[in-house]
């Protein structure tokens, strides 16, 4: 062992020789990860096999009613970036976005599996407005999903929002980066914890799947740009990179803080261990991948017009009770291999989301250690990787 | 000819008074010293024959070696039917600069301050937006503080606090101008940037901006541009080509200055004094969170019709008197959203419901709402988020989509049975994707016109499911148009 290295810095997997230490960290093995159970269906349209697929894919999984009979459930939707900035003329749900449609028709098997409660939460990009108000600007009809189960409604969670303080979530472990979490009451009020993903690429970690949708729970009141230094802000202003991709600012000194601040500031470091640990800290009871409609050549193009993108429809849901073998499965349908480690597509220059959700405790991402049901992958496929292929062919030739 | 609504100026730096003030910028050359030379040789005219130009704005002052110097270019212009503006800033002796210009046969002059009463010549007022007057009974009015209209060249290009990039656009000003002198014709003045060298796009820009919102730019070169179009480069005379093409096609479409802006909320104010900044603000920000709006000049709000409101945004520190109170609350007492700030004397009503992060208080009054501000000096931006956000996106009457560095203007005819939607990139270039509008309401037909299309370009509704339709624009640098028809 290097000499001036910290410990933290050892299980931070930071300095030379990382990546040998990585594989194998000597903390990872005390920690015994659950094996998932996941399914994968088909699913074309969101017309009216939606509803039907879903259902029978929570039966393979051994029913929703165990799992949310009687219980409050909170659903974390994906409505990432600025919200005027589609991928053409594609609707933001046809691509970026959870789909109104499946957020319904999700919100209907839950209610109808016994759902006491069920509140849709997500932190839309910068704003105090409610979730309903988001919908309307995208023009869609909150009231459907609001009648779409009984007890239904929506907090944005990137504030306060309805509560009374910020709810404190510790990594089991004791963290990478941050020992713990403060995250908006809705995180803690439910019983179980829903992440609703798409099935999409991403710039800084790779794929954004079930795990990455989760660290879009983190407050942009303690963990924006302009979060308050000492307390967290009334108000969510601008994003997270600041804190949390570049560690340029901490978070509100209110909220846990980072352990070891001589790790390094590069994003592809930093939001794998960090989504790892929320995942960790605020385990995901039940993850859905919704791959119906989505986009391809990662999820924003962060103003880089040469990044190529298009709109798809790959026509599959997966779904799991555990996240890190949901999105091993997501990751197998996307045509990446689950158990790739930094430099290796989709994870170029990132670390494995996967890997650190596996070393803290969280899933399993070998598939053939998880149960995997429904339709076989091999049969719903759809190669990003080729995706882009293509993609950089016709930007090439044009 | 008498200026009128149709003059389109030019700014025409020239002669020892503008070599003078030259001298004392720092980066001003001999070079430079010398196309201001050529400038006031009757030959250099040239430049502006043949194209939409026919109002040159000189420096003027009662320095004698300046009227001299300008006299043949003057007499020279005058027989090729231009008109000749003396712009007058810093000179002490007013009077006899006034007379001066009198004498040399201009047209007029424009300067600070009131217009002095037996001027003996017109005098247009040239002051900062927020001096604003409209005192003169003459047609036009000037605004000498525009900035020139883009991306800010210090700041950061990232998004603010609004989530887009900042822009500099004259769009405030020239909006809060238009309500408090609707009568007028605005004139603005700004200069690019010291030392830059400026594309194209630049200029189309710098022309679009303001004739967009209804007003003429005093067109202002750079000296690089002035300096090559003298020595006749070809690549300054694209750029000349370019700017005087803008300026065509906006008088080919002069009928959109008529169009009033239109949206379901007004901003009112007085703007003068303090309210000024409030207001301007307020008028600066709404375009960045694409909100449609109109502007009311507190002034005029007595004979002003509040029809097709939602929500008046009442600016001033200080109460309206008692008839316009009157006016106002009985716009809410018929479902109206009224904001006005925390002083708000014995605010009507009983307190309603509201979600308690707003920056409002809610109060009940009849069929509609009082918001009266918690704060004394609230957050700009929070304030005019909130509005959005307590109006509502369900009324949204327009979106736009995937075009960051743009703003929007929608403005409809006195029946709203046309409108336009000016839509205006400050990064001048092309974004990735297409803007996207979606349309509330249902229109015959739309059709884009740019000076950056050969023939407009009829446009296809796409009707969404929930309601409403969108038009999908190519990818344009700088300006469009989507005039509609229902």
């Amino acid at each position: 062992m290097r000499q001036d290295m910290t410990r933290r810095q050892l299980l931070a997997g930071a300095g030379a020789g990382a990546s040998a230490l990585l594989a194998r960290p000597a903390w990872s093995r005390a920690v015994t990860a659950p094996a998932g159970k996941v399914t994968v269906g088909k699913c074309k349209t969101y017309g009216p096999e939606l509803i039907p697929t879903l259902e029978k894919m929570f039966d393979q999984l051994g029913g929703l009613s165990g799992l949310v009979k009687g219980k409050t459930v909170a659903m974390k939707v994906n409505f990432i970036g600025v919200r005027s900035q589609r991928l053409g003329s594609a609707l933001m749900e046809d691509t970026f976005w959870s789909h109104p449609k499946m957020i319904g028709a999700m919100v209907h098997v839950l209610g109808k599996a016994g759902a006491k409660r069920i509140r849709v939460v997500e932190g839309p990009w910068s704003t105090t407005e409610s979730l309903e108000e988001v919908m309307y600007s995208m023009n869609w009809k909150p009231q459907d999903i609001l009648s779409a189960a009984d007890n239904v409604e929506f907090e944005n969670t990137n504030y306060l929002g309805r509560g009374k303080k910020y709810s404190r979530f510790m990594v089991p472990s004791g963290g990478i980066i941050f020992p713990g979490y403060d995250l908006n009451h809705s995180y803690e009020d439910c019983d179980v914890f829903v992440s609703l993903a798409k099935l999409k690429e991403h710039a800084a970690t790779g794929v954004t799947l079930s795990m990455k949708n989760v660290y879009g729970t983190t407050p942009i009141t303690i963990y924006g740009q302009d979060a308050g230094v000492d307390e967290p802000s009334i108000r969510p202003h601008g994003g997270r990179g600041n804190v949390m991709h570049f560690a340029s600012r901490p978070p509100s000194k209110s909220a846990p803080q980072q352990m070891d601040l001589t790790l390094p500031k590069d994003a592809g470091f930093r939001l794998p261990r960090i989504i790892a640990e929320l995942n960790s800290a605020r385990v995901v009871n039940l993850a859905v991948i919704e791959g119906i409609k989505t986009a391809t050549g990662c999820e924003t193009n962060y103003g880089n017009p040469n990044r190529p993108q298009a709109a798809i429809n790959p026509g599959v849901i997966i779904a799991g009770t555990n996240a890190v073998a949901t999105d091993a499965v997501g990751m197998a349908v996307m045509g990446f291999d689950p158990l790739a480690e930094k430099g290796k597509v989709p994870f170029a220059r990132c670390d494995s989301t996967l890997a650190f959700g596996e070393q803290l405790g969280v899933g399993i991402r070998d598939l053939k250690k998880n149960e995997i049901l429904g339709v076989p992958i091999s049969e719903v496929v759809f190669s990003y990787p080729a995706m882009m292929e293509k993609l950089l062919a016709a930007q090439k030739k044009a | 000819m008498a200026l009128n609504a149709e003059t389109i100026p030019m700014r025409w730096p020239a002669g020892p008074l503008d070599i003078a003030r030259g001298e004392k910028v720092k980066g001003f050359t001999a070079e430079t010293a010398e196309v201001l030379r050529k400038w006031q040789d009757p030959a250099s005219l040239a430049l502006v024959q043949g194209t939409p130009i026919n109002c040159l704005v000189v420096s003027w002052g009662a320095d004698a070696a300046q009227q001299q110097a300008l006299k043949p270019l003057v007499e020279k212009g005058k027989q090729a039917g231009l008109e000749f503006v003396g712009l007058i800033e810093g000179e002490a002796n007013m009077p006899a600069a006034v007379a001066a210009a009198k004498a040399a046969g201009l047209s007029a002059v424009a300067m600070e301050g009131d217009a002095p009463a037996n001027a003996g010549i017109p005098v247009i007022p040239w002051n900062k937006a927020a001096q604003v007057r409209s005192t003169s009974s003459f047609p036009i009015l000037g605004v000498s503080d525009g900035v020139f209209p883009g991306l800010p060249q210090a700041a950061s290009q990232a998004g603010g606090p609004t989530n887009l990039p900042w822009v500099d656009s004259n769009g405030a000003p020239l909006l809060i101008t238009r309500a408090l002198a609707p009568d007028k014709t605005v004139w603005i003045g700004f200069a690019p940037p010291a030392q830059a060298k400026l594309a194209a796009e630049a200029y189309v820009l710098a022309v679009a901006d303001p004739a967009s919102h209804g007003a003429r730019w005093v067109i202002s070169l750079d000296d690089q541009l002035r300096a090559d179009l003298a020595a006749k480069k070809q690549p300054a005379a694209d750029t000349w080509k370019k700017l005087i093409d803008t300026v065509s096609f906006f008088e080919q479409h002069k009928e959109l200055r008529g169009y009033q802006p239109s949206g379901l909320l007004a901003v009112m104010s007085s703007f003068a004094g303090p309210n000024f900044e409030t207001g301007e603000e307020a008028v600066n920000l709404l375009p960045r969170l694409r909100q449609p709006f109109r502007v009311i000049a507190r002034s005029r709000a007595a004979s002003a019709s509040f029809a097709g409101l939602q929500a008046i945004f009442y600016v001033d520190k200080e109460a309206p008197d008692a008839a316009l109170r009157k006016k106002l609350m009985a716009f809410v007492a018929d479902g109206g959203t009224l904001f006005v700030p925390s002083k708000w004397p014995n605010p009507e009503g009983a307190p309603a419901p509201a979600e308690p992060y707003l920056l409002y208080n809610m109060r009940k009054v009849g069929k509609g709402r009082l918001a009266v501000c918690k704060e004394d000096q609230p957050d700009p931006y929070d304030t005019v988020a909130d509005i959005q956000n307590i109006m509502s996106h369900r009324t949204d009457i327009l979106r736009l989509y995937n075009a960051p560095s743009s703003n929007f203007l929608y403005e409809t005819t006195a029946q709203g049975k046309q409108g336009v939607i000016h839509l205006l990139n400050y990064s001048r270039r092309p974004g990735g994707d297409g803007p996207v509008f979606f349309v509330k309401e249902p229109h015959k037909s739309a059709r884009l016109v740019s000076p950056e299309l050969a023939s407009p370009a009829e446009l296809q509704w796409v009707p969404q499911e929930t309601g409403g339709a969108e038009l999908t624009l190519p990818r344009l640098s700088v300006y469009g148009a989507i005039e509609m028809e229902k």
